[in-house]
């Protein structure tokens, strides 16, 4: 059986059917094509699969695509506006804190979720908000000196 | 030709896809206690879902039906009451009650045990009736609620019904509750003056662990003494349910808090204790971590109810 669902992803409408087994995840990568969230190990451990619901850090792989119903949902795909790649992209790309890249949207999603709330966020802060994705490169320290780089940045512009 | 690609061990696979089941999205209480009734034994509540689809798609559970209780409405509010106590709806989910000021400034402890449940993205979806309805004896939520003397809201066939929080636990992983129940809220008194509480989580790493150890600690220390006027002490981890450990607890009452009983309480908290040995830890380390444990959770409490003391 199926459920027809409407919800909004990247500041698109969209009416959908779902059937309840379906995950979030499984939605975004097989039915919009959106593969920029990975799926890793399904199981909630590495955070490959998080996305932005209404805002915080969700791991799409433990969400049923009927509960993302009436809500806004952001993915890696959204960061990029007209051509321009998001501070944390951009920050991502000058401190090297990409190797393989598996981890990256969902790294980069959580760190988005943290400055949105506090732009000034700390390294303890960061470790914090970061720390339900695995990096299996470990790149971590160029993870967190990227998120840090742009957060100074964002809190000096917020200040001019 | 030889298989250039690694299979995964038939034991170790992981089935990532959901199997498919029948789905509600009930409107009402009455009408999920029906629909659970109707459903039979393998008919499950939907909550957060960050335990249930994992052990879905690891296997461990053999689900017909899912009934999603997210259609109804008001079961996410956390919601205080100056005179009597807190009132927090089973879904509110446990990133909520880690930042909800009310929580941070009525009962730290709960805020505190709350912000060491999983990751950031987890405790975003998973929820505190989820976490108490799983019966999980790793639970970082059951001990700093157990201290704090909370008791259950549930609904069903028979109407509303109320009682302590420890007594829903009956073994690992099952409740004392009836087909047809649902946890519909929380309720935790309203401290008294001159308490304190911690919670002390013994893990492998800093984030994303299952507790070795819990261990939360409810003091009230008496005003013009400083005696010990009440005490409690609640255990996960290193039982098949989480547990006050009531030898411990009266070690600690009446009298001062000198350094001879918190040492007592400690040693009798972990003789109470009833860990079993896993791939996390063994038996043996978990009772002396207990110990540990203890003490240290009754230091943070006796500082915290002193803090009060001053004010």
């Amino acid at each position: 059986m199926k459920f027809l669902i409407d919800l909004t992803v990247n500041d698109e409408a969209y009416q959908l059917e779902v059937e309840p087994q379906t995950t979030l995840l499984e939605l975004l990568r097989n039915q919009l094509h959106l593969t920029g969230t990975k799926e890793g190990c399904g199981l909630g451990d590495c955070g490959a699969c998080i996305v932005l619901v209404e805002g915080k850090p969700v791991n799409s792989c433990l969400m049923l695509a009927v509960d993302a119903k009436g809500r806004e949902v952001v993915t890696i795909e959204a960061l990029e506006t007209n051509g321009q790649l998001h501070p944390l992209q951009q920050s991502f790309l000058e401190k090297g804190a990409v190797q393989c890249g598996f981890c990256t949207p969902a790294m980069i999603l959580s760190a988005k979720s943290l400055l949105d709330k506090s732009p000034r966020a700390g390294e303890m802060e960061i470790k914090e908000a970061l720390s339900g994705v695995l990096c299996r490169c470990g790149s971590y320290k160029k993870i967190i000196a990227a998120v840090l780089a742009a957060g100074g940045e964002k809190g000096e512009r917020n200040e001019e | 030709m030889t298989n250039l690609y690694y299979e995964y061990p038939e034991s170790l696979s992981v089935m990532k896809r959901l199997k498919p089941f029948a789905y509600f999205e009930p409107a009402t209480l009455a009408e999920a206690s029906k629909i659970l009734i109707d459903q039979g034994s393998r008919a499950y509540l939907l909550a957060g879902g960050t335990d249930l689809l994992v052990r879905m798609k690891r296997g461990e559970i053999d689900l017909s039906a899912l009934v999603n209780l997210k259609g109804i409405d008001g079961m996410n509010r956390i919601e205080l009451d100056a005179e009597t106590g807190l009132q927090i709806g089973a879904l509110t989910t446990i990133s909520s009650l880690e930042q909800s000021s009310l929580v941070r400034s009525a009962y730290p402890v709960l805020a505190e045990a709350a912000g060491i449940l999983g990751s950031p993205p987890i405790r975003n979806l998973a929820t505190l009736g989820g976490n108490i309805g799983r019966a999980s004896p790793a639970s970082d939520l059951a001990p700093a609620l157990m201290v704090l003397m909370t008791r259950l809201l549930i609904d069903g066939p028979e109407g509303k019904k109320e009682f302590p929080l420890e007594s829903i636990f009956s073994r690992p992983g099952k409740t004392t509750l009836n087909p047809g129940e649902v946890i519909t809220s929380f309720f935790v008194p309203k401290m008294v003056v001159h308490s304190g509480a911690a919670y002390v989580r013994l893990g492998r790493r800093g984030g994303m662990d299952c507790a070795l150890v819990g261990v939360a600690v409810l003091l009230n220390l008496s005003a013009k003494s400083g005696d010990v006027a009440e005490a409690r002490i609640a255990l996960a981890s290193v039982a098949p349910v989480p547990i006050r450990a009531r030898k411990a607890e009266a070690e600690l009452l009446s009298g001062p808090l000198t350094e001879e009983r918190i040492q007592k309480a400690a040693t009798a908290a972990a003789l109470e204790s009833m860990p079993i040995s896993d791939m996390r830890a063994s038996a043996s380390y978990r009772k002396e971590m207990v110990k540990v444990s203890t003490r240290r959770a009754i230091e943070q409490a006796r500082t915290l109810a002193g803090e009060g003391n001053n004010k």
